[in-house]
């Protein structure tokens, strides 16, 4: 977090340097069935984000260690384009699309149902050609689209929102810009039915006070992206059902 | 990429459509799928562009960063190409570091560019011996149904022919477009049912022999071939190729320029 306290990111009347209030979301639109090959796919597009997420499987698990034997296993990667950044990125897996991974991975098992396919693999590529801060929110988000587009059974899909405070106030969905100056950064994965939360990270300095805000301005983005998730997967498979 | 178990079956369907001179989808032996371009596509590239032709997507962006000329050509740029076949496009392409298929894909593009000599190295120089602009094209794909070379190469060339040299943003003078004085483009051939067919579906490339593959430039100049994998063809029916590339390639040029 860089805490530069000295940067005017918010006007008096509460306005952020693209417009929006505090609890505001970026800009979204979803997608789904955007990769013809693939067995589900989406594209979420939030803000600058464009992320991708493509879906194989069930499909046997191989090499024979990595199955279990009474449930499927997820594999999952994140993974940033090379020309998804001002600064080109070298190809290849690092420590954090590691960790990103792994996290989405653990989000994703909490609700898709991996014990209807004891031993066997889904595979879920996300892709971030463009990114313009909280890349994982949306790879999350993208993610539960494709799962849900490729007839994968779950009991709750995921969609990930994260809060953050720039200048000391706290704020919905930072942008690049508020990225770079932020003092905070709380991202969250929560079902969309039942509420609770598959994922959660959190790096900065919050009060009490600030997290509590940060929490609820998260858990409001919820329902009207959740609507939009739905709204895609109706378009792409063709009907209202 | 794993390489799939050859369906026998898919083999002698692909042949028996061949003794009637069919193919899986209709198309005829030297048709090509509708090709659609987009630039623009990628906010964070310099240039861009968007490939689809059928279910074959791909992206490609291009990067500029600042090099150190080498010592043997102090007023050069440089110029890169990277292919990354990554497993969202498609059940057979595995994760892990670059396949050799995928580094083919990148070298075999790479080629065709860099040899047709449209990229004026020279004017990529910023101060000799010191500071040059290094072109680096990245070539992504979506989703492969199979013939990843050619549209590999023609998103490449949309994208070259788009790209902004961002020279304030490294605060080396002003942003201009990077001179891109020729397009050349390729074709691709795979022997499917004993004869080559343009421009192979993924079924087509799993169930057929070797590859072909041609870049042309403008003025119909040889600028990159190359043969993949296991088999033999014989001059005639290289000939047959050559002269389908250079209709085909003056199509697809026109696509990209426009």
């Amino acid at each position: 977090m860089g805490g530069y306290g000295d940067v005017q990111m918010i006007d008096e009347n509460g306005i952020r340097v693209d417009g929006r209030t505090a609890g505001e979301i970026r800009p979204v639109s979803i997608n789904a069935g955007i990769i013809p090959v693939a067995d589900g796919s989406a594209e979420v597009i939030w803000g600058t984000n464009h992320v991708i997420a493509a879906v194989y499987g069930p499909m046997e698990a191989h090499p024979r260690k990595i199955q279990k034997q009474d449930r499927a296993v997820l594999d999952v990667r994140y993974n940033m384009a090379p020309f998804s950044t001002t600064d080109r990125i070298r190809p290849g897996f690092n420590r954090r699309s590691r960790e990103i991974s792994k996290v989405t991975a653990e989000a994703l098992e909490s609700v898709v149902l991996t014990e209807l396919y004891p031993r066997s693999k889904i595979r879920v590529e996300i892709e971030v050609i463009t990114a313009e801060a909280g890349t994982r929110c949306a790879g999350i988000t993208a993610a539960s689209v494709a799962l849900a587009d490729a007839g994968i059974p779950m009991t709750d899909m995921v969609i990930s929102v994260a809060s953050g405070k720039i200048n000391g106030v706290v704020v919905c969905d930072l942008n690049k810009e508020e990225d770079n100056y932020g003092e905070a950064d709380l991202p969250m994965g929560v079902c969309a039915n039942s509420g609770e939360l598959v994922f959660l990270q959190m790096d900065g300095d919050l009060s009490p006070e600030e997290f509590q805000i940060a929490w609820d301005y998260n858990m409001e983005a919820i329902a009207p992206v959740h609507e939009m998730m739905i709204d895609a997967l109706k378009r792409s498979n063709g009907g209202d059902e | 990429m794993a390489t799939p178990p050859v369906p026998e079956l898919l083999k002698t369907h692909l042949t028996k459509l061949a003794e009637s001179d069919e193919r899986l989808d209709g198309r005829g032996r030297f048709e090509g799928r509708d090709v659609i371009v987009e630039t623009g596509v990628l906010a964070r590239a310099e240039g861009s562009a968007r490939v689809q032709m059928g279910d074959t997507i791909v992206l490609a962006g291009v990067k500029f960063q600042i090099m150190t000329p080498y010592p043997d050509r102090p007023t050069s740029g440089g110029f890169m190409t990277s292919a990354e076949v990554r497993p969202v496009c498609g059940v057979h392409w595995e994760a892990g570091p670059p396949s050799p298929e995928a580094i083919e894909l990148g070298r075999v593009v790479d080629r065709g560019i860099r040899e047709s000599g449209c990229i004026d190295m020279e004017d990529l120089c910023i101060l000799p011996g010191e500071k040059a602009w290094q072109v680096i094209l990245d070539v992504f794909a979506l989703s492969d149904d199979g013939n990843l070379f050619d549209a590999f190469a023609t998103a490449a060339m949309a994208a070259l022919r788009t790209a902004i040299i961002p020279g304030e943003r490294f605060d080396v003078g002003e942003d201009r477009p990077l001179p891109v004085s020729k397009t050349p483009m390729m074709c691709s051939y795979h022997r499917v049912g004993g004869r080559f067919v343009y421009d192979a579906l993924r079924r087509e490339e799993i169930g057929g022999g070797e590859r072909i593959h041609i870049t042309l430039g403008d003025d119909n100049h040889v600028h990159s071939l190359q043969k993949g994998l296991k088999g033999a063809f014989t001059a005639a029916e290289f000939d047959e190729i050559m002269e389908h590339a250079r209709s085909r390639c003056a199509e697809l040029r026109d696509l990209v320029n426009n």
